[in-house]
């Protein structure tokens, strides 16, 4: 208490130095007066009387001294004071000042652009409330849809069943909502308008999902459970996103009825504007529906496609709670024991759940990025690395400079503590104002790179992330500024005191001794090693883009458009509706001038979607447990392979006699036939779904594998098959149909003929023409759609080559820097060289052999560090050897010939020193 | 002459604690005639030493000052004592009475009160 009281009144007096200052005068003066008084009265003389007070108080001096201690803080007072210094110091060499804050702003800016990310993607919890009692169901995020009553490793996604079987007997939860794995397109039209309904994503959520997460409405009311009981009136929540850039924030949206898929649905409220759902993704939700709204699915206890989040209750424990609902889930999967195949039996023993910290929402995307993030947090760390080590090299230069000026000091009595103190003070000082500076490039660099990673879709939300930074940011930009200051300044400031006050103060340089040569050597060194490892980084992901790029896809992207839609967000459904409006749309757009051909199909090559299935080869045994025999399928009108330019090697593609009536045909690829089909002629023979049997589809053409999914894209090409889009399957078992959504069709891929241009318009007119409340959801060119797929590779790619360039420019000014001083100090002595005969071209080769010393250093110390990135890199780079030396040599010669050339100029300039001149300078 | 004994700071502050106590209000000059006085000039203290200590115990809130006029009518900077300066003096004198009777009864102890 007493020292707490006596810190205050220490700060206050800090503060108020110089009337305190007067005040010790006063009393001293006071002192001696009463003093020298009674030494009168005592019978010496004024003169004596005066100097026996003086020697009885003592040395005034060091009292004061020990007074101003006790008073302040001495330890703020020289910070103030060294800072006042440090800021006269870069006040008047503002150069160096720019340079170096410049150099470091690029550096910190980076690096925290890069945090910026890892902080939103990795770090960051939702914004709900108390996300720290919120647990999830599964260890991995899955996507999106999952049948049957088994599932690989953990059950993370549940039916609706499942769901209610867990929500109602897992006490430990104060709530436990469920919500769709992923989220639907919705054409959306607010009733009564004139509007054309345009597409908008919405997720279903359980009724308690809101009260789970803790969030309130903005405006209205949210879900309640009440809402999601079958037979319960239609209603949405909106995003505070759409109501605000849609609507315009008017009141009277909430209790009005829209239109969302051809279904009439009452918005009863708004989100937060924080609150972006439970996944970070590109483009969050813009409705949340309740979940019995969903309708299909709801209803299949087999058909798993929620995912789980609960709030538990205070007290409980996640690991007694998961243990409780491994129980469960076994009681369930029993209770539909008939239900189950053999294969899902067999399987029974392996099921069991994971509960694991829900806080952070689904983190499929923490899952997509980790590696990417680590990788761009690594790379701007060298950044950063580099760029000290310059600033360093910039400090030490004028440490030297100074050295008079130290010495001086130190002979004068300046404890080596002070002057450290000082240099240190000077350099988290510039440290500081560079990150301040590189908050600035931080949020422009951010932008760029979401602009960039995250395209935005015209209408949607974009990727709740803020480029703007916030707390933890800024605290990070803070404490990196903090760090970088005393990484590059520690070395500076330690050199600058050890200097020999006699030597220094002798004057004249004519010193032969080249002090703080050998740490500056050091520090090009390392720079020369990281830009290497940057280089040859990112040539390495280059190499891989470029071989992502311009791999044989199996199909032509030239001269192809896709246009995405979906029937269902007109109304078209089932097998009366579906197969017209996609004749319709073939015949009108086939119409278009320009336009050679038309197809349709689920999803187009690389368009991101994907649907797979178990098969059963005719002639094989029926597939067991542990049997490899998943494969992924798409449904395709006549004529698709040629729209597409993937050839047929043997039979024919899907054409108009495959029709509803028809005898049910596929087409596989050469990956298919080799797995199941081995030596033997596929066409003509059979193959099914595992659940139909094994004589569902007549094997009729063999297509060239092509590069239709956008996973595995380093694999070779898997087994596909391709089913008519006018046939229907129906399970054996039931009656039931199989897969009855594989026949909405989304993607239609258009063919234009050479040297044909095609606008948009005019697509949009057609389309419009066959039905205006059609909304098209996106057009593009093919060749754009597989350019897409390569967006994160291609903007890593293009930062580490950014990076890199940077770091090849601050490594040969830092090679240049230490040259040219080199140069500089050492005058006189080519000087005397001249003059004892040395011509030109050995002064140059003299100067040029000590850059080339310091880059063989530097590459000696770089390829092994670039060897360990390639391997840190590894699955990245889609099958490029991870030790390619040409990449490796090219990245040395890059790294070489730069820096040679930074060392010529100053060479040049030293085989140009006129001897006399040289000599007579000091 | 005879040596001088050096005085720890903390004896020092207990010392002014007391002279204010018992003389009341004093200037700096008039607490180091006292210390001296009555320490016989036994202690030697640099007078001016005295300066820091004061500002401690003002700074610890024990003593305030204050400006008034000396004896010969000079501006003189009185220090008196507050009330938590009463407590801690009575606190400080009762420790130091226990430690000197402790250390008091050791010297006074002979071999056999030992065993």
């Amino acid at each position: 208490m007493r020292a707490l009281r006596r810190f205050l009144k220490r700060l206050a007096t800090t503060v108020m130095r110089r009337q305190n200052e007067e005040r010790l005068r006063e009393e001293f003066e006071e002192h001696l007066a009463l003093q020298t008084a009674e030494n009168l009265r005592s019978g010496l003389s004024p003169a004596e009387a005066r100097r026996q007070a003086v020697l009885k108080f003592g040395a005034v001096e060091a009292i004061r001294e020990d007074y101003r201690d006790q008073r302040g803080l001495p330890f703020l007072e020289t910070l103030i004071q060294d800072t006042r210094h440090a800021l006269r110091r870069l006040r008047n060499s503002p150069a160096f000042t720019i340079t170096t804050v410049l150099t470091l702003a690029l550096g910190i800016g980076a690096t925290t652009s890069i945090f910026t990310l890892v902080h939103a993607v990795i770090l960051k919890s939702l914004a709900v409330a108390n996300p720290g009692e919120l647990y999830r169901l599964g260890k991995e995020s899955r996507c999106c849809w999952w049948g049957g009553y088994s599932q690989e490793n953990e059950f993370s996604l549940v039916s609706h069943d499942l769901y209610k079987h867990f929500r109602d007997n897992t006490k430990g939860f104060a709530e436990l909502a469920a919500f769709a794995a992923s989220w639907d397109l919705f054409g959306v039209r607010r009733s009564g308008s004139s509007e054309a309904a345009q597409g908008y994503p919405g997720e279903y959520v359980s009724g308690n999902y809101f009260t789970m997460f803790g969030i309130n409405p903005y405006a209205g009311r949210v879900l309640a459970p009440s809402d999601d009981r079958p037979g319960a009136p239609p209603v949405a929540v909106m995003s505070y996103r759409l109501w605000q850039q849609r609507y315009g924030r008017d009141p009277s949206v909430i209790g009005s009825v829209f239109t969302l898929s051809d279904q009439p649905v009452t918005v009863v409220g708004i989100t937060p504007p924080g609150f972006f759902g439970d996944t970070l993704r590109s483009n969050p939700p813009d409705f949340f529906l309740p979940i019995v709204a969903e309708g299909e699915e709801v209803s299949k206890p087999e058909s798993a496609w929620l995912d789980l989040i609960g709030r538990i209750r205070p007290g409980a424990q996640p690991a007694s709670l998961e243990a409780q609902m491994r129980v469960e889930l076994k009681q369930w999967l029993r209770s539909h024991w008939g239900d189950m195949t053999a294969n899902d039996r067999a399987r029974f023993p392996q099921q069991t759940v994971f509960l694991t910290p829900g806080g952070a929402g689904i983190t499929s995307m923490r899952e997509e990025y980790e590696h990417w993030l680590q990788i761009l947090m690594m790379v701007s760390g060298f950044v950063l690395l580099i760029v000290c080590a310059n600033v360093a090299n910039l400090m030490l230069v004028r440490g030297l400079e100074r050295r008079r000026q130290t010495s001086l000091s130190m002979a004068l009595g300046a404890r080596a503590s002070r002057l450290v103190r000082q240099a240190l003070t000077e350099s988290i000082l510039l440290s500081l104002i560079g990150g301040a500076a590189g908050l600035g490039i931080a949020f422009a660099g951010t932008r760029l790179i979401l602009h960039f990673a995250f395209p935005s879709v015209s209408g949607m939300a974009d990727i709740p992330i803020s480029a703007s930074p916030s707390v933890p940011v800024l605290l990070f930009a803070f404490g990196i500024s903090l760090v970088t200051g005393v990484a590059f300044g520690i070395a500076p400031a330690w050199m600058a005191t050890r200097v020999d006050p006699i030597e220094a103060l002798r004057g004249a340089s004519r010193s032969t001794i080249r002090t703080g040569s050998l740490p500056r050597k050091t520090l090009v060194v390392l720079q020369a090693a990281l830009s290497l490892v940057l280089l040859s980084a990112a040539g390495l992901l280059t190499a891989a883009l470029h071989h992502l790029e311009h791999q044989d896809f199996g199909f032509d992207p030239d001269r192809r458009i896709v246009v995405n839609f979906d029937p269902r967000l007109a109304g078209y459904y089932g097998q009366k509706q579906l197969p017209p409006i996609y004749r319709r749309i073939h015949d009108t757009l086939t119409g278009i001038p320009g336009v050679s051909a038309v197809a349709l199909s689920i999803y187009s090559p690389l368009s991101g979607n994907a649907w797979g299935a178990e098969v059963w080869a005719d002639g094989h045994p029926h597939p067991g447990p542990n049997d490899d025999n998943f494969v992924f399928w798409d449904r395709v009108t006549a004529g698709y392979f040629d729209v597409i330019g993937n050839p047929i090697l043997r039979g024919r593609g899907i054409t108009e006699e495959d029709t509803s009536t028809s005898r049910h045909v596929a087409v596989i690829n050469e990956a298919f036939a080799h797995k199941f089909f081995k030596n033997q002629n596929p066409i003509g023979k059979y193959f099914g779904r595992d659940e139909m049997g094994s004589r569902v589809y007549e094997i009729v053409g063999i297509a060239k594998d092509a590069r239709h999914l956008t996973f595995q894209i380093d694999k070779p090409i898997g087994p596909f098959f391709f089913l008519p889009g006018e046939q229907h399957d129906f399970s054996p078992k039931d009656g039931a149909e199989v897969s009855p959504s594989s026949h909405f069709l989304r993607d239609i891929v258009i063919l234009t003929k050479p040297g044909a241009s095609l606008s948009f318009g005019q697509m949009q007119q057609a389309m419009a023409s066959v039905d205006p409340n059609l909304p098209i959801l996106s057009i593009h060119t093919l060749r754009e759609q597989v350019a897409g797929q390569f967006t994160q590779q291609r903007l890593i790619a293009r930062l580490t080559s950014l990076f890199g360039a940077l770091a090849l420019i601050l490594a040969s000014i830092g090679v240049y820097g230490v040259i040219a001083y080199n140069v500089g100090s050492r005058t006189s002595e080519i000087g005397v060289r001249m003059a004892l005969g040395a011509d030109r071209r050995d002064v140059f080769r003299l100067i040029l052999r000590g850059a080339l010393a310091l880059i063989s250093f530097g590459l000696l110390l770089g390829i092994p560090l670039a060897l360990a990135a390639g391997r840190f890199l590894g699955s990245q780079l889609y099958g490029i050897n991870q030790y390619d030396p040409m990449i490796i040599a090219l990245a040395i010669l890059v790294l070489a010939s730069s820096a040679l050339t930074a060392a010529l100029i100053p060479a040049f300039r030293a085989s140009s020193i006129s001897p006399l001149q040289a000599l007579r300078a000091d | 002459m005879k040596e001088k004994t050096d005085v720890r700071q903390g004896t020092l502050a207990l010392m002014v604690l007391k002279t204010l106590d018992v003389l009341g209000p004093l200037h700096g000059y008039g607490i180091a005639r006292r210390i001296e006085q009555i320490s016989g000039d036994l202690l030697s203290v640099n007078q001016g030493t005295l300066y820091p200590v004061l500002l401690k115990l003002e700074q610890e809130g024990a003593i305030a000052s204050e400006w008034g006029a000396s004896e010969n009518n000079r501006k003189a900077r009185f220090y008196r004592l507050t009330r938590d300066g009463r407590k801690q003096l009575q606190a400080e004198t009762r420790d130091w009475e226990q430690t000197a009777a402790i250390i008091g009864r050791f010297f006074a102890a002979k071999a056999e009160d030992l065993k």
